[in-house]
């Protein structure tokens, strides 16, 4: 066997062998239920608790860290005094955040009163393992009722849908993922259009045609017609209008509603909301 | 061998998809898996490395986007390259691994936008390229500490540290 060209060349030819699996797998696209995603659930289930703990111990650190320095240099006279107040703050900062988090939880009752329906509070645990995707990781999975394509929002606006579940968490695809799409339209003008996610560049509204009326500042809401998310959900205003070069569509760029790199909580629809009758009006083709 | 970058490459994925909820500046976060992918390139000359480079990108994969394949293609092509460099080298040390880091973000950087953009990838290249130059900067000053922890780890189970070729 040694001394073979194949043994030889064996790890050109193994790369080489890897390297046309990963192009089936790329080239194949995967489906929810694929075996190919078997490990991804596997991966979030491994990863997902230490993810949640690192999280945990991150917001802690911060206060303790903010503490440590601040007592650094205090002569000794002084320590029990500055210690004291140390923990007063470190008990304010943390009262603060638990305003906030308590601020953002109401929010998001208040939205899922509006919604109707079913839906559950998730944590923001985790985020993309790569520069050029996006996704986040949520802190609630199978054993909550998460199912992949549910709609997941923030009490901004829509957030993304879920691809991976886990028992205890779940990936969810962001609006801004060059692979999402969502069926949304101009709350002003009624103009359907697709959003989807630019590689490293945010978010845009396709085939909008040229001739119709859509200016920078208006509103895109989601219409439903897509089975995933309700209908009226902000996905954000537009930025921008270009008309310029060949092509049939207008280049609309969009600011999402949401700030996705400050996401803490979310809100997970496992159950939709009646759509209203009318839906089929937004509708303009 | 398996087991140290089993352990290395959950602890690289916990903190690429960990910090970023703390730490803003994306760019400025070392890319963990593609030093590992170096490391392994530059020192293990085998066919179960190959599948160690592999089975990196495709844990990368299974908590990054919804294109399953892509870092494990990527991951693998650079494994590859790295490996032809380093069989072509007398010496292999911790600049020339940075070295190999820089470039093997770079190449990996460019490899996703060109799969996830395809046609649309040029006009994505030129605005991205800033971001991907620097972090493949932060990951070339870093992948030495790695290199060394790496090293530490195999020599605490009495792995060869150093060129391997079976």
């Amino acid at each position: 066997m040694k001394g073979t060209l194949l043994w030889r060349n064996r790890v050109g030819f193994t790369s080489a062998l890897l390297m046309i699996l990963s192009l089936h797998l790329i080239s194949s696209g995967v489906k929810p239920g694929d075996i190919a995603l078997r490990p991804a659930g596997m991966t979030l289930s491994i990863m997902a608790p230490v993810e949640s703990a690192m999280n945990n111990f991150a917001q802690g650190s911060t206060g303790f860290v903010r503490n440590y320095f601040d007592l650094v240099n205090v002569r000794r006279e002084n320590e029990r005094l500055k210690a004291e107040l140390a923990a007063v703050k470190s008990d304010q900062a943390r009262l603060i955040e638990l305003e906030t988090e308590n601020h953002h939880l109401t929010d998001l009752l208040d939205l899922k009163d509006v919604l109707g329906g079913n839906s559950i509070a998730a944590n923001v645990i985790g985020s993309d393992a790569n520069s050029f995707a996006r996704t986040l990781t949520i802190g609630q999975g199978s054993s909550s009722g998460v199912r992949a394509g549910m709609p997941v929002l923030s009490f901004q606006g829509v957030v993304g849908k879920v691809i991976v579940v886990s028992p205890h968490a779940a990936r969810v695809l962001i609006i801004d993922d060059h692979n999402s799409a969502l069926d949304a339209f101009d709350q002003r003008t009624r103009t359907r259009g697709i959003v989807a996610g630019v590689v490293d560049d945010g978010i845009t509204m396709k085939y909008v045609e040229r001739s119709e009326d859509v200016r920078p500042g208006d509103t895109i809401v989601t219409s439903g017609l897509d089975g995933i998310f309700p209908r009226g959900l902000l996905v954000g205003s537009i930025k921008s209008v270009m008309g310029e070069g060949p092509g049939m569509f207008l280049n609309v760029s969009i600011t999402p509603a949401v700030d996705f790199r400050s996401l803490e909580q979310v809100l997970v629809i496992t159950e939709m909301p009646e759509q209203p009758e009318h839906t089929q009006s937004a509708s303009k083709g | 061998m398996v087991i140290i970058f089993g352990i290395a490459a959950y602890l690289a994925l916990l903190i690429q998809t960990a910090v970023p909820l703390w730490f803003p500046f994306r760019a400025l976060i070392p890319n963990l898996i593609i030093i590992l992918t170096v490391d392994l390139g530059l020192r293990h000359h085998g066919a179960l490395a190959a599948l160690i480079a592999f089975a990196l990108g495709y844990a990368t994969d299974s908590m990054s986007g919804t294109t399953i394949g892509m870092n494990a293609f990527l991951t693998t092509g650079i494994f590859l390259l790295t490996y032809e460099v380093s069989s072509r080298l007398l010496v292999t040390n911790a600049l020339l691994g940075a070295i190999a880091v820089f470039f093997a973000v770079v190449i990996a950087g460019l490899g996703a936008i060109i799969i996830l953009s395809g046609r649309g990838a040029p006009s994505v290249i030129n605005s991205a390229m800033p971001t991907l130059t620097l972090q493949a900067l932060i990951s070339a000053i870093v992948a030495p500490i790695v290199f060394a922890l790496m090293a530490g780890s195999k020599r605490i189970v009495g792995l060869p540290d150093r060129l391997e070729r079976e």
